[in-house]
């Protein structure tokens, strides 16, 4: 296990956008958690006599309108964000899987009312449901984690419900079942192996497209709370500015775009590393597992 | 660049229409009387091609003499023009002193000046106010304005209980004397009723009048309503038979509404709009630095950030709590963080109402006496205190996130939660289920809110909501004001509330234009001495 995990790294690291994604996203994981310890300046820390400072020694990257330093603000927001991608992922990952063994279940009443209710709910703009949750939510992070992972698993199950298909109704499926195997064997022994590939392009542009939406509804006020650290939250704070002050919003637009493209490369490097076709290192692998 | 492809469409349009006059020119002698007809549509048609072309033009490089039109950019918009029963200062701002007046008016320091009433006297014990009105005055259709209208107006406000009748407190009947003189009595003395007779309970309106008072509006004033689209812009034109002394100086005046300040700076900045009212201080810079075209100036205003302590609340009903929150707060700080501009206030009159006196000394920023009356209280930042701080998103994020960093250094945790309005309403308004929360009352003369304790601030006085009876019953100005700076200074020292400023507005316009109001031009705009030259 320990040797195809190296082979998929290694073959990640060979790859240009996979070198540059994982670079990206272990400082990602490395700032959040240096922030929860250390920040260049503490975070609650305001001063009205020193607003939209240009970056200094003391504020490398300047301060936003209440004189609060920008650099401790992103650093403490890649914590909030980390987070929040990694619940919607899960949730996302958690729904499309449900969704998955509902359709491709044997029971055709079950699997066409699924397919039907994915299509129907897949018209629902996320925005709209993050707008609803709102109502009795208020802005949390709940707001975000379940509006996008709603929207992202309905999208994951409808990607990768030809290729479950294919497995579910494959040979050795139908041969499996008759030797007793379970749905959830089925579905964790061999769907979900065989659409690997595709489940992991999805959720990590998922895992972009949270960071994005973290963004866009923190904009809108209902993400994350007033006071909670985030890149959205940065960026709120000083768009309105944007004509006056435009470095103070580059910072944080710089490091969304930069994370997000680093979420779509990894996915497809990631894709390409797991796949044993892409991947001779991994055929390897498989072979002196199979012979040990 | 061709003319052949229809792109300007006005150059053909003109060239069609003298084509056409010429032609009917040439044919009137040789025929008979409808000939006429066709010569006198088509130099009608001419006429209104060649006035809209014009005014659309004149908007750009005329050299020399005042600009036909002007062009103002506001921020709240009125959602329709029912002066009578839509809420909301934005029909106020606009309507009042333009297109309606009233039986007095303010001027720009918030006092009360002649308007429909060229004088007025009021009987000794403080009942009878005798209002002698202006001669020959007309509404803007043709009706002559008198004592009957005033008389009609009013009973009307009163008997429908109308937006604002409130404010005429006390009041028992108004009569007309004779064709100028009206006579209004109260059943006690009010104080307030001059004042507030300069809003909208003193609007005087035609009844014979026969228009859709949601979008059209008719009254007195030296402009009229010729082109309204809610939330979106007012064409004002000048009032061809206005009575009054304030005959309109720029025939047609727009007004433009922007919610989003960026596109109401770039419109500033583009020159669609001559005037820009308010502008956000932070994005005013690239105004002031230009002064070879800009005029930024800030005003004098009644607006009140007013940090609400539930003096009710589990914790905030401590006194020491409130004081220590007040000695606390870097008022410099946080009006140098927002460009200087607004003014400090320590109580709850700001400086253009009556009873004004400057409290900022009551409790001046002090983080030692603070921390010491947060220790009695038995807090520290060891052993903090977490009070909630709700607030609507009107007001951004950036005072909580300020507020929540001066008061952790007395040991309060401040959570903040910015909602949106109605959520305030809800819980903070209705329910009052709030610790600290904080909200722009910008009304002028509003300190009843302080001698109401079933308003949300949950404040009750006695000693304030006597001085503030007596002050309403005074006769005397200066006895008024009096009973009300003592009233305000025992409601400043009971730390009922800090007073985070008092918001000026800024405001910025094209050096070209003269004559536009600075002073409390959020709440009456009157634009009769407004021009531009371009």
């Amino acid at each position: 296990m320990m040797a195809r995990f190296g082979a998929i790294v290694s073959s990640l690291w060979r790859r240009a956008g996979g070198r540059f994604s994982l670079v990206v996203l272990g400082l990602w994981v490395l700032v959040s958690l240096v922030s929860l310890v250390w920040t260049p300046q503490p975070l609650w820390r305001t001063d009205g006599y020193d607003v939209w400072a240009a970056p200094s020694a003391e504020h490398w990257l300047g301060t936003d309108g209440t004189g609060a330093d920008i650099v401790s603000w992103l650093m403490a927001g890649s914590r909030t964000d980390l987070l929040i991608v990694i619940l919607t992922v899960l949730f996302a990952g958690a729904l499309g899987l449900l969704l998955i063994a509902a359709m491709t279940a044997r029971n055709s009443v079950l699997a066409n009312t699924s397919v039907v209710a994915v299509d129907a709910l897949i018209s629902v703009p996320t925005i709209l449901i993050a707008l609803i949750l709102a109502v009795p939510l208020g802005a949390s992070v709940a707001v975000i984690v379940v509006a996008c992972g709603f929207g992202y698993g309905l999208n994951l199950a409808r990607v990768a419900r030809p290729q479950a298909l294919l497995v579910a109704r494959s040979a050795y499926v139908e041969s499996a079942v008759s030797n007793g195997a379970s749905g959830v064997r089925v579905l964790f022994g061999h769907i979900v192996p065989n659409i690997l590939p595709v489940l992991l392009v999805q959720l990590s542009l998922s895992a972009g497209t949270a960071v994005l939406a973290e963004s866009g509804l923190t904009y809108l006020g209902v993400g994350v709370p007033s006071g909670t650290p985030s890149w959205g939250h940065s960026l709120a704070t000083t768009v309105r500015f944007i004509t006056v002050y435009p470095l103070t919003v580059l910072w944080p637009g710089l490091v969304v775009t930069v994370v997000v493209v680093a979420l779509n490369l990894f996915g497809d490097a990631l894709r390409d590393a797991v796949d044993p076709v892409g991947n001779p290192a991994l055929r390897r692998v498989a072979v002196e597992e199979t012979e040990a | 660049m061709s003319d052949t492809n229809g792109a300007h469409g006005d150059a053909g349009a003109t060239a069609a229409s003298t084509d056409a006059s010429l032609n009917a020119r040439v044919k009137t002698p040789h025929r008979r009387p409808w000939g006429w007809i066709v010569l006198a549509a088509v130099a009608a048609v001419a006429i209104v091609v060649g006035v809209v072309v014009g005014v659309t033009r004149s908007g750009g490089d005329r050299a020399a003499g005042a600009s036909d039109t002007v062009t103002i950019g506001l921020k709240l918009a009125p959602t329709n023009l029912d002066i009578r029963n839509q809420s909301g200062s934005a029909l106020d701002q606009i309507l009042i002193g333009n297109v309606y007046e009233g039986l007095v008016a303010r001027d720009e320091n918030n006092q009360v000046v002649p308007a429909l009433a060229s004088s007025w006297e009021e009987s000794a014990d403080g009942l009878t106010y005798t209002f002698h009105l202006n001669e020959n005055m007309t509404f803007s259709n043709g009706d002559v304005l008198d004592a009957e209208d005033v008389v009609w107006s009013i009973r009307d406000l009163v008997d429908n209980q109308y937006h604002d009748a409130s404010s005429l407190a006390n009041f028992e009947s108004i009569a007309a004397t004779d064709a100028n003189t009206v006579e209004l009595r109260l059943s006690a003395p009010n104080s307030n009723l001059l004042w507030a007779l300069t809003g909208r309970c003193g609007l005087v309106l035609d009844r014979d009048a026969d228009y859709d008072a949601q979008t059209e509006a008719v009254g007195s004033g030296p402009y009229l309503v010729s082109d309204f689209r809610a939330n979106d812009s007012i064409t004002l034109t000048a009032n061809p038979d206005y009575w009054g002394g304030h005959q309109a100086k720029t025939p047609t005046v727009v007004v433009r509404y922007f919610a989003d300040d960026n596109a109401a700076v770039n419109a500033l900045a583009s020159g669609d709009v001559q005037v820009l009212a308010p502008i956000s201080d932070s994005l005013a810079d690239q105004f002031r630095e230009n002064e070879e075209r800009y005029t930024v100036k800030a005003g004098d205003g009644t607006d009140k950030y007013v940090l609400a302590f539930n003096s009710a609340g589990e914790h905030t009903a401590d006194i020491r709590i409130r004081q220590a929150i007040r000695c606390a707060i870097n008022h410099d700080e946080i009006i140098a963080s927002r460009g200087g501009t607004d003014a400090a206030l320590g109580g709850p009159i700001p400086s253009l109402d009556p009873g004004y006196e400057d409290l900022t000394d009551v409790y001046p920023y002090d983080l030692d006496r603070a921390r010491a009356l947060m220790a009695e209280a038995g807090y520290s930042q060891d052993n903090p205190l977490t009070l909630r701080l709700e607030y609507a998103n009107t007001y951004g994020t950036e005072l909580g996130d300020q507020l929540r960093s001066q008061l952790r250094e007395i040991g309060i945790d401040l959570d903040v939660e910015v909602v949106e309005f109605s959520t305030w309403l809800q819980d903070v308004y209705t329910n009052r289920d709030y610790d600290l929360s904080l909200v722009d009352h910008n009304e002028s003369h509003d300190f009843y809110q302080w001698a109401d304790p079933d308003y949300y601030y949950n404040y009750d006085s006695p000693e304030v909501q006597d001085l503030y009876a007596r002050a309403l019953a005074a006769t005397d100005d200066a006895e008024r004001d009096a009973l009300l700076a003592r009233a305000a200074r025992i409601v400043s020292q009971d730390a009922a509330a800090d007073w985070l400023f008092n918001y000026r507005v800024t405001s910025a316009w094209d050096n070209g234009v003269e004559g536009f109001p600075v002073n409390l031009n959020q709440t009456q705009l009157p634009l009769w001495d407004v021009t531009y030259t371009a």
